[in-house]
């Protein structure tokens, strides 16, 4: 088993993705707990961070004594019934990220950027949620051979 | 609802599955404190003691001591806290000086309900399409492959030679994703095939049931479909002699 933040760490480490440009706002990363505290990836989740980012701001607790986003668990796909009890639990999150000034948030979880992306309306921290794939595929360098040309159309 | 309880089933339930670790935290927790700050819950409620996470799970060794003498309104408020008060994300276990992994007490209650019946609605519905499709969102089989074609035929556009393989016999990776992604966030599948396509990546896709790798069953404590989920992933993983199954973010 390995996860996609493992797979692109080593991607731009190993040279294999090459960064053109990093992101210049400034961008922190939400540790899931599956990801990070469960899944051992710790230190790789958040250097994926730096490999992309000019301004990278850590939250106040990082890796593994990160804060769950209160989404987890399954208490997104619960549903409604849940919807009060994850926006309350997550203030603790919101605060975290309003806290580091940050304007891009990497999120490398289904589950949390969901619960980010509510958490950034119900508290206002004018934020975008990421996954890392976005981030790499506008920040990567693209082969020549691989550029589409376009006097063919 | 007044639908009887019977205590035998509570305890038959308990008993082969609280073994000596779950024996050893429920004796040795001294209910120091030391979690209470640990927990979201507990901080984003105004430090309310009934969020502190070793109370959340005194439901176990109380249903363990009435010998699975309790009724349904007992029930539903063990329901209220495993869901409403926990994501089992495991912090309070790092803080713990014994190290007491309060998230898989929490997760056998959830287990117990399921067990009686109770089960959110939300992961009762994903349950049912597990069983039905393999994945959380009915994706059928054609759906599926079709959608990621259709991610292929997009990014052809985008970077001249790049294809998406699905069922590539001796690939190194089999490449799972959420259910949601094809239902909404195929972007996201675009996104992967073209890193995977610059990096390099030797990986396919499996074109039947196994690519999702969500696994929302394990959440309620429905181990039995926990367990075909993965089963399926394996066995895709098998017949496509990968060497490694990769999972999104």
């Amino acid at each position: 088993m390995i996860h996609s933040v493992e797979l692109f760490h080593d991607y731009i480490r190993d040279g294999r993705i090459k960064i053109k440009e990093k992101i210049k706002e400034p961008t922190t990363v939400q540790d899931p707990c599956n990801v990070v505290r469960s899944g051992g990836l710790a230190e790789k989740n958040q250097r994926l961070a730096q490999y992309l980012s000019e301004d990278f701001r850590p939250m106040k607790y990082q890796g593994n004594y990160n804060y769950c986003c209160a989404g987890g668990g399954g208490a997104m796909p619960i549903g409604g019934e849940m919807k009060k009890h994850r926006l309350k639990g997550g203030k603790v999150k919101a605060e975290q990220i309003r806290e580091t000034g940050a304007k891009i948030v990497f999120v490398p979880c289904h589950n949390c950027i969901d619960q980010i992306r509510d958490l950034s309306k119900e508290y206002d921290l004018g934020i975008k949620a990421i996954h890392f794939k976005e981030a790499i595929t506008e920040c990567m360098e693209i082969p020549e051979e691989m550029i589409p040309k376009d006097d063919e159309s | 609802m007044s639908e009887e309880i019977k205590p035998n089933e509570i305890v038959d339930f308990l008993k082969p599955r609280v073994g000596a670790r779950f024996k050893m935290w429920l004796g040795i927790c001294a209910h120091c404190g030391l979690c209470a700050n640990t927990c979201h819950y507990y901080t984003a409620n105004e430090k309310d003691p009934k969020m502190i996470p070793s109370y959340k799970i005194r439901f176990l060794k109380e249903i363990l001591k009435k010998k699975g003498n309790v009724d349904k309104d007992y029930l539903q408020k063990v329901y209220e806290t495993v869901y409403y008060e926990c994501n089992m994300c495991r912090r309070c276990t790092l803080y713990c000086p014994f190290g007491i992994d309060i998230a898989l007490m929490i997760s056998l209650l959830r287990a117990l309900l399921f067990s009686q019946g109770m089960a959110p609605e939300g992961l009762v519905k994903a349950i049912e399409n597990y069983k039905e499709s393999g994945n959380q969102m009915a994706v059928s089989d054609e759906d599926w492959v079709e959608t990621v074609k259709w991610c292929e035929e997009e990014m052809a556009e985008e970077l001249v030679g790049l294809e998406i393989p699905i069922d590539k016999k001796g690939a190194k990776i089999l490449y799972t994703v959420n259910a949601r992604e094809p239902m909404f966030y195929p972007q996201d599948m675009m996104e992967v095939a073209k890193i995977f396509y610059v990096a390099g990546e030797d990986y396919t896709y499996c074109s039947k049931p196994g690519w999702d790798d969500t696994n929302l069953s394990m959440f309620c404590g429905d181990l039995k479909t926990s367990k075909m989920i993965v089963e399926n992933t394996f066995k895709r993983a098998k017949e496509l002699e990968v060497q490694q199954v990769a999972i999104t973010e």
